[in-house]
């Protein structure tokens, strides 16, 4: 006989209780699980590096910049390499089937954030054998059903072309698939000059110029540099990281940080009241047992670990199982939705699991300890 | 009331007074109530239901705390002790045996009968070897593993004697230890008890209202209205 057996018999003596408590608390962590996968994911903000730079128009990324700031660009120092970008939003088939097309500089694109996407020497080569060839990412290729050497058409919805249509036709030339699982992949690489000399208006400018600094200089103090330089064009920048970038893109819809933490938040606490309830139910009925130990010698401390211990365990057993189940989600549906379960999100889930199992039996346990023991055994 | 068979007792009241507060009214239990009683002694308390026998039962054992007066069980003045002081005596010193057993359902009889050990510092295969041993002399060898709400009440009883007998305790305080059984199961209990008195010289304090396990008992105190009223010896 063990505290940990006892902890052990405490927590399963009702099995149906504790199974519908458990299954409260993996609900709960399973919803913090891909909310807070889908934050870390955001689309690809979790992949997103701090090193890389963005370089956009001041008065909004839907606003372009002209390429010819190629030219002071390469002028800054710091910059070890940069390459410039245009993007075509449209649809497949059906308007709700958005689809992004980044058209890119093939010549830096590896230099840039090629490296990051999985862009190899040979995916490039297959890039450039024509010119209306495109490179799809893992994910989009997945959710589209679409292969190497398969035409489709995308539909722009404000880039349209010379010849007044609004349907742009790539051909696959290849799959690329992120270097790691939080890479966003969803979206395809077209060449800049295809799409450049096919659009009807905008021609010769760019949504943005990536930029990779060198080791010389800290990414913040460049892009300081890099606004400065342009501050008095016609066209001021705005650049940040491409996380930053992500991130500032997502909060133009919306603030996902805040609402998750509100739908999380409140799924906790309910979960918190439903099994605080639970727990102060089973503590009235165990008020005698309680006063037992307490008549048998035990001190406060043993039992209130062992009412705290029960309460941890039921948010631990939750807790871990939804977590994974969250985890097999973002495995499954990871890249076509964007979920990605980092590890913070695991090590704050872990936490919380601690946090919520404590704070729950709080009020148990100090029900416990205020227990006097000839109360408990006038009251049978 | 003291034995003046024993020159130094065991267990020692003096002066003790206990009362509750009910609303606005004050009730006492016990006035300037004496108690002398010797080590290795078998005593039933008797008396009419709230003439405080549980209570004192409850101040043999520090649960409850004397409004004044002097209690000695052995070396402890458990008057002059604190409530973690007599939490940690209690643990070593006393074994308490309830009328509903008390045992808890969801442990085995061999855990239920391990529970006072858990405050023990002991080794598993030692503390396996107590928890055998006291089944065995409760007679319930070979039920370690049976689950106490499969047995008889008076089955259940012994697993609550042999849980106090665990720790090895010179005091054993019984709360109507056969208040919920039939004649058949009250007696053996009451034999396992006269034989812990008689053989392992255990101090046993026996509240009871039934006068044929009191014939059990080598001294029999009623006590009524706060006091007692007679003491009996009883030919052993």
């Amino acid at each position: 006989m063990t505290y940990l057996r006892l902890a052990r018999r405490n927590f399963w003596r009702r099995p149906f209780r504790t199974l519908m408590l458990v299954v409260c608390v993996a609900v709960a962590f399973l919803i913090y699980g891909l909310t807070a996968s889908f934050v870390a994911g955001s689309q690809g903000a979790a992949g997103a590096s701090d090193d890389i730079l963005a370089v956009m128009n001041k008065s909004g990324s839907g606003q372009s910049l002209p390429i010819a700031f190629q030219n002071r660009l390469s002028g800054i120092e710091g910059i070890a390499a940069f390459g410039y970008v245009t993007r075509l939003r449209g649809y497949h088939q059906v308007e709700r089937n958005v689809v992004a097309v980044t058209a890119a500089d093939p010549a830096t694109l590896i230099e840039t954030s090629g490296r990051d996407l999985g862009i190899t020497p040979e995916l490039l080569a297959s890039l450039t054998a024509s010119r209306d060839q495109i490179l799809v990412g893992r994910a989009m290729a997945q959710a589209q059903g679409w292969t190497v050497g398969q035409a489709v058409t995308v539909t722009a919805f404000e880039t349209p072309r010379a010849n007044g249509s609004a349907n742009w036709s790539f051909r696959i030339a290849g799959i690329f698939d992120g270097v790691g699982p939080s890479t966003d992949t969803y979206f395809a690489i077209a060449q800049y000059d295809y799409v450049n000399a096919e659009r009807a208006r905008d021609k010769d400018t760019v949504s943005g110029f990536v930029v990779r600094p060198d080791m010389t200089v800290a990414p913040a103090a460049l892009a300081a540099r890099i606004d400065e330089v342009f501050a008095n064009s016609s066209s001021p920048t705005k650049t940040q990281s491409e996380k930053q970038f992500l991130q500032a893109f997502l909060r133009q819809f919306a603030d996902v940080g805040l609402i998750v933490n509100l739908v999380v938040s409140a799924a906790f606490v309910t979960i918190l009241m439903i099994v605080a309830n639970s727990l102060l139910f089973a503590m009235r009925e165990r008020t005698y047992e309680i006063g037992l130990l307490k008549t048998l010698g035990f001190p406060n401390a043993p039992i209130i670990t062992m009412v705290l211990s029960e309460s941890v365990l039921i948010f631990l057993v939750g807790g871990v199982l939804g977590v994974f189940l969250a985890k097999i989600a973002t495995v499954v549906l990871g890249p076509a939705l964007g979920l990605v379960m980092t590890v913070p999100v695991i090590v704050k889930a872990g936490l919380i699991i601690v946090a919520l199992g404590l704070l729950t039996g709080l009020l148990p346990a100090t029900m416990a300890m205020r227990t006097t023991i000839s109360k408990t055994l006038r009251a049978r | 009331m003291t034995n003046s068979a024993y020159p130094h007792p065991y267990i020692v009241m003096r002066g003790v007074n206990k009362g509750f507060r009910f609303g606005e009214e004050q009730i006492s239990i016990f006035s300037a109530l004496d108690l002398d009683i010797a080590d290795g002694e078998f005593v039933a308390l008797m008396g009419p239901s709230g003439s405080g026998k549980s209570t004192l039962l409850n101040l043999l054992a520090g649960i409850d705390k004397p409004d004044s007066g002097k209690i000695g069980v052995g070396n402890a003045n458990l008057d002059q002790m604190g409530e973690s002081a007599k939490t940690q005596w209690r643990a070593h010193n006393v074994g308490f045996v309830f009328q509903f057993y008390n045992l808890m359902p969801m442990l085995t009889v061999a855990e239920n009968v391990a529970l006072p050990l858990l405050l023990k510092p002991i080794p598993a295969a030692q503390r396996r070897e107590r928890v055998d041993r006291v089944l065995a002399l409760v007679g319930l060898d070979g039920r370690q593993k049976q689950s106490p709400g499969t047995m008889s009440g008076g089955q259940q009883q012994r697993v609550g004697i042999a849980r106090a007998l665990v720790t090895d305790p010179k005091v054993l305080l019984c709360d109507e230890p056969t208040g919920d059984l039939d004649r058949a199961s009250a007696d053996g209990i009451l034999e396992i008890l006269g034989l812990l008195n008689r053989e392992l010289g255990k101090t046993i304090i026996m509240v009871t209202h039934d006068p044929e396990a009191a014939r059990h008992a080598g001294r029999v105190l009623h006590l009524n209205k706060g006091s007692f009223t007679e003491q009996e010896r009883v030919a052993v």
